[in-house]
């Protein structure tokens, strides 16, 4: 079953940059990354499956049900933690929590407790004298305390401290194996690389790839590094699959994806000293796409 | 009914200061009565230099004056742009305050409609305007019976008193609606007086010319004119009409524009 499904979504704003024709689709259980550099479109989206904007065009459900016309009952089950957290500065901590759980029909001290004790929070301080990352912890836990079938969170990590980062990871795969669907924004490759099963890469407001990530990572790409006796011209490795060419003196590389032996009988064709074939981080993946358009 | 709550704490110094600082006016002004009346006729002199105009800004009629109810009608125009004030802050706060504090993500992510929101947050400036209301009711009924020296109808009094009501009410039905039509308000304050301001100058205005009933159609200030209320033991119907007119239309398009607004990211 898709938890979210998002079809041919539209979102303009004037003249500025919206989102263009957007489709993917989340399925039950998985953690989803959606990557794109910042402005790409990536809260857009988000705020329109949260009908926080309306859509110009398109739709998008969410458990099934329109995403604006049943937005009060499908968000009972959605948790939402935005990039920067801002909440009633003169409440406590502990009121905000409250005042956060009193919205869903069921009671949430039990989960509070038990959050905010892996989040390691001060309930009795005013929300005001927190810090940055403070204030994210308590958006974590008001994000979570109702133990929501669907969790979204729109560029999480930034203000986290690595080890609370991790604490907040560990936090997301156990919500995951309890069967929470994750939907998770992010520019930071390493993170999206760590949880996610499958990713949506999105650029100038489109859609450029939905791919699993072991896919992306494992099957179709492989960095060469060649050293050779004398320097190769850059026009050497110009064959179909060949990207990101960079020739540095002796020093050759290239990301190249498609059939290895046309690769291996250009590099056998020439005098190597040394040949390194490594699997390419999601980074330079994630670079390659963007670069092959500009 | 947890917005409601969450509003109301929200607002409650605010609505606590307001409260007594109206109060305190009327208190003020009304101490002052006992030593009026006995001077009553050389203030009749000095009072009678004053060009028309200016008296009737102030709320002066000579008629009554000197009577406890003419002289209440004095403090009561400037407590009512006081009150004017506090309506408008509630009203404009109502909805740019989610906007400038950046909750407004917080509380929209939430199961409930925008409707609903709305509801909870308009009830709640409502509650507070009838808290202060009715303590500014009550200090001003203390201090009439303590000062008068005749006796007076309290109904005309308490129909005097509920102008500042009245007044409230459209104040925050236009706080509301400017609410939610501007983008973003950085000051609630600059926004708030100047409308008021700007409506109280223009009744002024607007009173100065006499005969002109239509221009009084310009400034929910004038909308109650207590001379008319002293006289009649009644509020005009057009401009009570007019009022109610008001408020219905901006309350209902304030509710259209925000269920179809978007909410911008921080």
């Amino acid at each position: 079953m898709n938890v979210i499904e998002i079809n041919n979504l539209t979102k303009t704003y004037g003249k500025a940059r919206g989102i263009t024709d957007i489709s993917f689709h989340v399925e039950e259980g998985e953690i989803f990354g959606f990557i794109g550099p910042n402005g790409a479109g990536k809260s857009t989206t988000i705020r329109t499956l949260l009908s926080l904007i309306y859509p110009t065009s398109g739709s998008a459900t969410i458990f099934g049900k329109d995403c604006i016309q049943f937005a009060p009952e499908i968000k009972k089950e959605i948790g939402y933690l935005p990039s920067e957290v801002f909440y009633y500065d003169n409440m406590k901590v502990k009121d905000l929590l409250k005042y956060s759980a009193s919205f869903y029909k069921k009671d949430c001290s039990k989960r509070i407790k038990e959050l905010v004790e892996i989040m390691d929070l001060d309930l009795n301080k005013k929300i005001d004298d927190l810090s940055l990352g403070n204030k994210k912890k308590v958006g974590i836990v008001q994000g979570l305390l109702h133990e929501p079938k669907l969790i979204i969170l729109d560029e999480p990590t930034s203000g986290l401290d690595p080890l609370m980062q991790q604490k907040f990871f560990e936090l997301l795969e156990e919500e995951n194996k309890k069967g929470a669907t994750i939907l998770f924004s992010s520019h930071i490759l390493s993170e999206v690389q760590r949880l996610c099963n499958r990713v949506a890469i999105i650029k100038e407001g489109r859609i450029v790839t939905v791919e699993k990530i072991s896919t992306l990572q494992e099957n179709n790409y492989k960095k060469f590094k060649i050293e050779t006796a004398a320097p190769l011209d850059q026009k050497y490795f110009q064959i179909s699959g060949v990207n990101n060419v960079e020739v540095n003196n002796n020093v050759t590389s290239f990301i190249f994806k498609g059939n290895i032996n046309d690769v291996m009988k250009k590099i056998a064709a020439t005098e190597i000293a040394n040949l390194w074939i490594e699997e390419p981080d999601l980074e330079e993946i994630f670079m390659h796409y963007y670069e092959k358009e500009v | 009914m947890n917005i409601f709550m969450h509003e109301l704490q929200a607002s409650r110094k605010s609505t606590m200061i307001w409260s007594l600082s109206l109060a305190a006016i009327v208190v003020f002004y009304m101490a002052l009565y006992p030593s009026f009346a006995r001077d009553a006729a050389e203030f009749t002199k000095i009072l009678e230099g004053y060009p028309e105009t200016i008296r009737n800004a102030l709320g002066i009629n000579l008629g009554g004056f000197f009577t406890i109810l003419g002289f209440y009608c004095f403090p009561l125009a400037f407590i009512s742009l006081c009150g004017a004030i506090q309506a408008m802050n509630l009203g404009t706060s109502i909805v740019s305050k989610e906007v400038r504090e950046k909750t407004a993500d917080f509380l929209l992510t939430k199961p409930v409609t925008r409707t609903t929101i709305l509801t909870a947050k308009l009830l709640a400036a409502l509650t507070s305007l009838v808290i202060t209301n009715i303590v500014y009711l009550a200090a001003a009924s203390i201090m009439v019976f303590q000062v008068k020296t005749e006796d007076f109808s309290f109904q005309l009094f308490i129909l005097l008193s509920l102008t500042l009501l009245f007044i409230q009410l459209i104040f925050l039905a236009l706080g509301v609606i400017i609410s939610v039509i501007v983008p973003k308000i950085k000051s609630v304050l600059t926004v708030s007086l100047a409308t008021v301001f700007g409506f109280y100058f223009l009744g002024m205005l607007s009173g100065g010319t006499s005969g002109e009933e239509a221009k009084r159609y310009l400034s929910p200030f004038k909308y109650f004119e207590t001379g008319y209320i002293l006289k009649h033991a009644s509020f005009e119907a057009p401009f009570l009409m007019t009022g109610a007119i008001i408020i219905i239309l901006a309350i209902a398009a304030s509710y259209l524009v925000y269920a179809k607004k978007d909410i911008h990211a921080v």
